[in-house]
């Protein structure tokens, strides 16, 4: 039995000696390796120049991707990339609509790619995910090895104070296209031949507006015999379908955050007297008669697109992006803008849309990166102009060409897609990295036909009545992040419920106070002390 | 005949009558809603949205599936799915009997003690993160059996199982097999298994049906979208076109992305429940039987 016991000590030791010596062969093996590799990537990497490495070298990115989109590595645009830096990336491409899930997934599980493209991480994930070093800062980065990011970045300090978080890291690199459309989303729509039919002008003032309303009720216009006309309809609360831009015309513009700013000061819009009066105005004069769809509460998208596109024109007054997607090109002549209304105290305003900054999270870079300086010289290239149009629309050949001045122009679309199928197609789209200053367009790169339309529209109908100032969109700290997240979801959803309560109830006065009261027990004035601080901050980082 | 007739009275009669209204009053019921798919997804999806669609299509398109079927990972999806339920259903049932039929045995040692430690496994899981890293250490991320295996033999399967051979296969029946020199093995191929036809009918369509409908292990553990089943190719056809009203600026297909959601939601609950639809009638008689079987033998 001794021996027994002994022998198999003496197996088990031995055991292990193979087994220690064998690892310690492995270890000295990689480690010779990895000094071969970074001494041959020394001489590997170029500084400036194409292409970025002379040997190819792999680096492992996670992105999003619209369902439509084939795999990046397909892209046209990422193999001319390839191609011209000698840069191979290993894409994984998550289908947007499970992005932020298997994103967590991978964080939390610390099965990292060298980069997130494309990477839409919040604010809050910026600055939790930098602090605790899962992604690395960038502004050393972005001065050694980014001549467009930095040039852009010194040129707009606008882009550079927004990107930068609150503690003076880089964690993120922006996305924008500079152009100003959203500025306000709530394109007011009347049916003008019907107008001219019952012979009314288009209306100035809120007033004239009810009356036509109602004239649309009672009297027939699309004379089929029957009373299905729909005098106005709308989205609660939604994005670019809300009434919210009427409240202009009492003095006090809403929008879907209840938030506005004048002469640097936040407002919370709900529990203003302007906002009381157009609760009650549009109770009173719009509901009570029967002028407001009662389906504007709770219909969606689809709903409210079919409502204009009926056998029998049925539609009187509505709100969208713009005329046709609701009504259909073919009818859309019937239909035309109204710019904002004077109201009963002769207000005529219209809101600015709050946020509209560069995103700040296009690409991040995490601690696996053995090679942090190729890829931000790859991604660098995304940011020279012309490139970041083709990020963003497509490439050259396929979406553009360019023309004797050096513009890219759109070339005609492939047969039977639409421009926005078509740009999931061929380019990772508007989250994507780069940045389309609005110096840039009209020298660069066009902006497509809808687009320029709808900047013309916005100067004729609305920028003249617009608000001056808008909440900016701000890098709060994670402690003001806390308290928002805390606060703000509930405060709205109780805000908005209210707010369609009053509209088809009533009685206003009669729970107006104990609204206000509510809305102060559920920490309004501390959310919004937290906006002021926010605002000020930023207003002092663009001062210096 | 007329005797039977006959002697039926006049309230027998009402009954009848009341019997069969209500009845067919149901179906329509459970009927109307799949018919209501079937022709929507032929229809124009305005004309849904007013109401106008109820009996027959109106605004007749194809659209909607020549989108469906004009994508090509659609027969990826569809070959992927049939795979991964074939193989999924045939290591499934056989975990589940294998680890059911020895607990439904009064002579396995240990018994409760086995059961005892499945039960747990019942309550607590490892959770997403742990189950996720426990897949990508066995090097089974984005392969086919990241889906088949961790899922295999549930618990309350192999519960359903036992019980079902507890109670039909009785004892007395071992032991005479066994006095005439049957082993074990021979006792479960060539009397339990045939047996338990129905049971096992009960149990190949739980896994089927749970393996053509499930997407959430796909989702989480495929990266190569070759290799998707059907149900998450679906899901992506459907929210490529569904709208995020966050990106502001790229608005402009807002309207022409809802249409064709709504063009192709119809199409994609035909197109991923026919199969289901056209196995469940021959599964059904069994279903009833493996499921009755319990209760009335109790």
């Amino acid at each position: 039995m001794n021996s027994l016991f002994k022998s198999a000590g003496i197996v088990v030791l031995a055991g292990a000696f193979v087994l220690s010596g064998c690892s310690g062969n492995g270890n000295s093996g990689k480690g010779s390796n990895n000094q071969a590799n970074s001494s041959v990537q020394d001489a590997n990497f170029n500084k400036t120049g194409l292409p970025i490495v002379n040997d190819p070298v792999t680096i492992k990115m996670v992105s999003p991707k619209a369902a439509l989109a084939p795999v990046f590595s397909e892209m046209e645009i990422f193999k001319r990339l390839e191609k011209e830096t000698n840069v191979k990336i290993k894409w994984e491409n998550i289908p947007d609509t499970d992005y932020a899930e298997k994103k967590n997934l991978l964080i939390a599980s610390e099965d990292l790619p060298d980069a997130f493209y494309a990477a839409g991480f919040t604010d809050y994930e910026l600055i939790n995910y930098g602090k605790d070093g899962t992604i690395i800062p960038l502004e050393d980065l972005i001065d050694q090895y980014a001549p467009n990011l930095k040039a852009l970045l010194e040129r707009r300090p606008d882009i550079k104070s927004s990107i930068t978080a609150p503690d003076g890291h880089i964690y993120g690199l922006p996305s924008w296209e500079d152009n100003n459309l959203g500025t306000n989303p709530f394109f007011h729509v009347i049916n003008k031949s019907w107008l001219d039919k019952l012979g009314l002008k288009v209306p100035q003032t809120l007033d004239e507006y009810t009356e036509a309303l109602l004239a649309f009720k009672t009297q027939d216009p699309n004379g089929n015999g029957k009373q299905d006309e729909i005098p106005l309809s709308f989205m609660h609360m939604q994005w670019c379908m809300d009434i919210a831009g009427i409240f202009g015309a009492f003095g006090l513009p809403d929008n879907l955050e209840h938030r506005v700013v004048r002469d640097g000061k936040v407002i919370f819009t709900a529990n203003q007297p302007e906002y009381k009066e157009a609760l009650k105005y549009f109770n009173e004069k719009w509901y009570k008669q029967g002028l407001i769809d009662p389906e504007s509460f709770t219909q969606d998208a689809a709903q409210y697109l079919a409502k204009g596109k009926t056998k029998d024109e049925t539609l009187g007054s509505y709100i969208w992006w713009e005329i046709e997607e609701v009504v259909g090109t073919e009818r859309s002549k019937d239909y035309v803008l109204l710019s904002p209304l004077k109201g009963p105290n002769g207000d005529q305003t219209i809101g600015r849309a709050n946020g509209g900054g560069p995103g700040r999270a296009a690409f991040v870079i995490t601690k696996e990166d053995k090679n942090p300086e190729i890829t931000m010289r790859w991604i660098d290239q995304q940011y020279e102009p012309y490139m970041a149009a083709q990020i963003h629309w497509g490439p050259l050949d396929v979406v553009f060409k360019k023309d004797e001045n050096g513009k890219l122009v759109n070339l005609p679309l492939p047969e039977g897609t639409s421009a926005g199928e078509f740009r999931q197609k061929v380019a990772p789209g508007s989250g994507g990295p780069g940045v389309i200053t609005f110096e840039d367009f009209g020298k660069v790169v066009d902006m497509e036909p809808r687009a320029q339309q709808r900047a013309k529209d916005l100067e004729q109908y609305y920028n003249a009545y617009m608000e001056k100032e808008n909440y900016p969109s701000i890098f709060f700290e994670p402690e003001e992040l806390d308290k928002i997240n805390k606060i703000e979801p509930e405060l709205i959803k109780f805000v908005n419920t209210q707010r369609g309560k009053f509209i088809v109830d009533g009685n206003v006065d009669e729970q107006w106070d104990s609204y206000v009261k509510t809305l102060e027990k559920m920490g309004l004035n501390e959310l919004m002390e937290i906006y002021q601080t926010g605002l000020d901050r930023y207003n002092a980082n663009l001062k210096q | 005949m007329n005797q039977l007739m006959k002697r039926k009275s006049r309230g027998d009669i009402w009954f009848d009558i009341f019997n069969y209204v209500l009845l067919s009053i149901v179906m329509l019921l459970v009927l109307f809603p799949l018919y209501f798919v079937l022709i929507a997804s032929f229809s124009d999806p305005n004309y849904i949205y007013s109401g106008e669609v109820w009996l027959f299509p109106k605004g007749f398109t194809l659209d909607g599936y020549e989108r469906i079927f004009n994508d090509s990972s659609i027969w990826i999806g569809y070959a992927n799915s049939i795979l991964y339920a074939t193989l999924g259903t045939i290591i499934g049932v056989a975990v589940t009997v294998f680890a059911a039929y020895p607990l439904a045995r009064k002579d396995l040692v240990g018994k409760s003690a086995i059961m005892w430690f499945l039960m747990v496994t019942m309550f607590f899981s490892g959770g997403l993160i742990p189950t996720y890293l426990l897949i990508k250490d066995l090097h089974m991320l984005n392969t086919i059996w990241a889906l088949v295996i961790p899922g295999a033999g549930g618990v309350f399967n192999v519960i359903i199982v036992r019980t079902f051979f507890q109670s039909s296969i009785p004892d007395e029946m071992w032991e005479a097999a066994s006095i005439d020199g049957c082993s074990n093995t021979r006792f479960f191929w060539s009397i339990v298994l045939p047996l338990s036809k129905s049971i096992l009918a009960v149990m190949v369509l739980y896994h089927v049906v749970g393996f053509w409908n499930g997407f959430f292990d796909a989702l989480i553990y495929l990266n190569d979208e070759s290799k998707y089943p059907l149900q998450l190719v679906l899901r992506n056809i459907l929210v490529q076109n569904q709208v995020n009203s966050g990106m502001m600026i790229d608005v402009e297909s807002y309207a022409a992305k809802m249409r064709v959601t709504e063009l192709i939601k119809y199409g994609v609950i035909i197109v991923s429940s026919l199969p289901l639809l056209m196995l469940y009638p021959f599964l059904q008689k069994y279903f009833v039987k493996g499921v009755m079987i319990g209760s009335i033998k109790g």
